[in-house]
């Protein structure tokens, strides 16, 4: 029998912002549907109403031609809609198979035959009596869609799977979605990354402001296309031009290692590279596999060994982030709303931040504020941030444009080098064209880049060396033209 | 019909409503209070209000109230600002009583221009001290403050009642719980003949000014501030974010000390039991009521002060009994709560369609 889920005019308003505008979509099963749109396109919205967990303020929805009331995710459930979303939602300390039954009120016997059948099905190894926490998080998704399948579910909901995957776990997925739509599972697919609609799905819906603005069949799309409808213009494609290879070393890490006492840091050990001049140094890796830990140790928050960074003939390895700062160092930090600004706090304040003495921010202990008000409209019109009023606070940014605040805030120093980390996370593809046109620029002036992204796309299109970080360690660094995205994958999962 | 809509952006004028919308609130609650038991509304709340300040003496008491409020509500400000919340002013406030206190009996019956700044600087240390130890904690060992302030009130009262009991009591004091008197050298000077007003609302004054200077005009202010939304970016801007939470506890602390040495060198000039009531918890309202402002905190001390008075004449004129003053206390910090919400939401009337 063929499942036929409708979304009838649906619409949801928030203060400020119309999510969903009068949204009406028909989805068979037999085939695997992609819904495609930038960060606040409204997909998640979408998605969350179909699960249940918000209500529309207007809208029907219709599963094979029953009215559905979606009050609650259980109603979702009951009615053989299964969600995975994107943040996984299990007990880490918790056994597989307590995650599994937690919400379930079959018996346990025979819930574990059925959970076993399942995994004998898909192919899916995972010892059910292990904690969560030690799995991997690949692992940890299959887990999530064990506990979808139980229910058998008619329609299965994917918010964003593989933004925690790495390539070859990324094509299992694949693998298993394709043999659940084979077996009449209707899949829902819902990403920003073109090339995984491009890969797995059949039909695609794309939204843009809360608005339908096309569905059409994956074979007559390409990557381009699907772009500009999900942007809504041309984008221009950027291409970063063969860097001249300078020998005039800026920055040398020589046996560095950090041992942390919080469990849930990872150590780093003994990290060994240099970075050239003019050079972009992308350091790849899943998250949680010591990049923070990285970023932290070259930026000063953790102070280590003085002889261990050499920086521009200095040894600066037990400098604090303000002293590095002296030295022509600039930092853009991955939490853009924790760490590298205070959403609390007016845009000027902000620019604060970085005070260099040579910007008189503050003179004899006084707070300049003449001095960072000129300095803060500068950064906004050299850096195409979208306001003209310092005063307001960042909190009222959108993320593209605070992360433009802050690498213009960075960069205004003009240092040798910015270590940026995950600098485009989150962001619309207007504004990680601009991040990355600036990155670009950057490198055309001569000055070097440490960039640490677990976006692999964005670190072949920017780099001109490679290393990947696993567990704490760092792999040979490679020239970014003889490294494909499956090499780095294969490097990200551990292996040689 | 009425819809709730979120406002794109805090409004600055609502900013500054609130709390006067809160007290007009707490007004009419109080009115309904009143008429509730059984007395007549208005009259009971000019009994409240108005009678306790109507003449010199009133004025001059309510001035003595809203000092050390005053004081510790700026001190707590530096605090809350950072996100640090401090919640044992009366803690720091009574141990720097009693280190001031201990000070000025050392110099019993002894006179000089310089024991009183001795004193006072006793009562600021003293207050900084017991700060410390919350801020201590919390920084290196990672403890809530809002606990160990809180339960460091009741150890300060008790090893207070312990000394004013015990070894500090006067010797010549039939046994009543409290100290010798303080030479007249160690008391702050009263202002005016026959009234209670005393030379500490300097203190409060000059501490308006240096706060408001510190926390909006300094480097040392504005790494404060960065260091309460966030240690990471404290850390990460390069500030020594620890210090800086440990410095906003000291300066609270200093500040609590000080109303707590103009508490026992004002009028009183000796130790004993009851050296406050509860004006370290109260001035947590104040610091909130003037929106940790500096010259909010000035208002909003004088409105709470009254509440201490009114609730002594209406006990007096009435009978209702004295902790009536709390209530209105309580009422005002839950009303301005509640107004807050108009911050960030506001009403939007819409006609009927049908």
């Amino acid at each position: 029998m063929i499942t036929n889920l409708k979304i009838s005019n649906v619409t949801k308003i928030y203060p400020g912002c119309v999510a969903n505008d009068n949204v009406s979509l028909e989805f068979n099963s037999g085939k695997i549907y992609a819904l495609l749109g930038e960060n606040g396109a409204g997909k998640s919205t979408l998605v969350k109403i179909l699960s249940g967990v918000i209500i529309p303020d207007e809208g029907e929805i219709y599963l094979n031609k029953n009215n559905l009331k979606l009050n609650s995710p259980s109603d979702a459930k009951k009615n053989d809609i299964g969600m995975v979303f994107q943040h996984f939602n299990l007990f880490e300390t918790l056994s597989v198979f307590e995650n599994l039954i937690i919400d379930s009120d079959e018996q346990r016997e025979s819930l574990r035959e059925k959970i076993d059948s399942i995994m004998k099905k898909y192919n899916f190894s995972i010892d059910l009596d292990i904690p969560v926490l030690n799995l991997s998080a690949g692992q940890k998704q299959k887990v999530e869609i064990i506990r979808c399948l139980i229910r058998s579910p008619k329609v299965l909901i994917m918010d964003e799977p593989t933004s925690v995957l790495t390539e070859q776990e990324t094509s299992e997925l694949f693998l298993s979605l394709k043999k659940f739509s084979e077996e009449g599972i209707l899949i829902i697919y819902i990403t920003h990354k073109l090339k995984e609609v491009m890969q797995l799905c059949d039909e695609v819906a794309v939204m843009r402001r809360g608005k339908l603005v096309s569905v059409s069949e994956i074979k007559n799309e390409n990557i381009e296309s699907l772009a500009n409808k999900m942007v809504g213009q041309n984008l221009k494609t950027i291409k970063k031009k063969k860097a001249k290879t300078s020998s005039d070393q800026l920055i040398k890490i020589t046996n560095l290692s950090f041992t942390s006492e919080d469990p849930f840091e990872t150590n780093l050990m003994d990290i060994n590279f240099s970075v050239n001049r003019g050079e972009c140094l992308g350091i790849a890796g899943i998250s949680g596999n010591g990049q923070s830990e990285l970023f932290q140790v070259l930026s000063g928050e953790i102070i280590s060994e003085k002889n261990s960074i050499e920086f521009n003939k200095n040894y600066i390895g037990d400098l604090n982030p303000q002293e590095r700062r002296e030295y022509l160092m600039a930092f853009s930090p991955e939490d853009r709303l924790e760490q590298a600004a205070i959403p609390q706090m007016k845009i000027f304040e902000n620019v604060a931040l970085n005070n260099f003495k040579s910007s008189n921010f503050f003179n004899k202990g006084l707070i300049n504020e003449n001095k960072i008000k000129e300095h803060s409209k500068k950064i906004i019109s050299d850096f195409n941030v979208n306001t003209d009023n310092i005063d307001l606070k960042s909190q009222f940014l959108s993320g593209g444009n605070l992360q433009k605040l802050i690498i213009g805030r960075e960069l205004i120093t003009s240092p040798d080098l910015l270590i940026c980390f995950n600098p485009t996370w989150g962001l619309d593809v207007g504004a990680i064209n601009y991040i990355h046109e600036t990155l670009i620029k950057i490198n055309e002036q001569n000055k070097s880049i440490i960039l640490i992204s677990t976006d692999t796309d964005e670190l072949l299109k920017l780099s001109d060396k490679i290393s990947v970080i696993h567990k704490g360690k760092l792999s040979k660094i490679m020239n970014a033209d003889e490294v494909t995205s499956e090499k780095l994958g294969i490097l990200m999962g551990g292996a040689n | 019909m009425i819809k709730i809509v979120k406002r794109d952006q805090p409004s600055r004028a609502i900013f500054f409503f609130t709390p006067v919308l809160a007290i007009f609130l707490t007004l009419v609650a109080g009115g309904l209070i009143f008429f509730i038991l059984g007395f007549k509304p208005f009259e009971a709340l000019k009994f409240f209000f108005i009678v306790p300040i109507a003449d010199k003496y009133g004025f001059s008491e309510l001035l003595l109230k809203a000092t050390p409020l005053c004081l510790i509500a700026i001190g707590l400000s530096f605090c809350f600002k950072s996100n640090n919340w401090n919640i044992g002013a009366e803690g720091q406030l009574t141990f720097g009583a009693i280190v001031s206190g201990g000070v000025a009996l050392l110099f019993y019956e002894q006179e000089g221009f310089y024991i009183l700044p001795i004193v006072i600087l006793a009562g600021a240390i003293g207050g900084m001290l017991y700060a410390s130890i919350p801020a201590i904690l919390k920084t290196y060992f990672n403890t809530n403050e809002i606990l160990v302030s809180l339960m460091l009130v009741y150890v300060s009262k008790l090893i207070l009642d312990y000394l004013v009991v015990g070894p500090w009591s006067n010797p010549e004091g039939f046994n009543f719980p409290e100290t010798r008197q303080f030479s007249d050298s160690a008391k702050l000077p009263l202002l005016f003949e026959g009234l209670r007003i005393h030379a500490g609302i300097f203190l409060a004054l000059a501490a308006v000014v240096i706060s408001w200077f510190v926390f909006y005009k300094t480097y040392l202010g504005f790494q404060m501030k960065v260091s309460g939304f966030s240690l990471k970016t404290a850390k990460y801007a390069g500030y020594k974010g620890k210090k800086m939470i440990i410095l906003v506890f000291l300066i609270s602390g200093a500040c609590a000390g000080l109303a707590g040495v103009g508490e026992i060198t004002g009028p009183i000039g000796q130790l004993h039991r009851e050296i406050s009531p509860d004006y370290g918890f109260t001035a947590i309202i104040v610091a909130f009521l003037g929106r940790l402002h500096p010259v909010g905190i000035i208002f909003a001390s004088l409105v709470v002060a009254i509440t201490y008075l009114g609730a002594e004449t209406a006990q007096i004129f009435m009978q209702i009994p004295k902790y009536t003053g709390q209530v209105f206390q309580g009422m005002i910090l839950f009303f301005l709560l509640a107004s807050d919400y108009l911050l960030f939401f506001k009403f939007k009337f819409i006609g009927s369609k049908k």
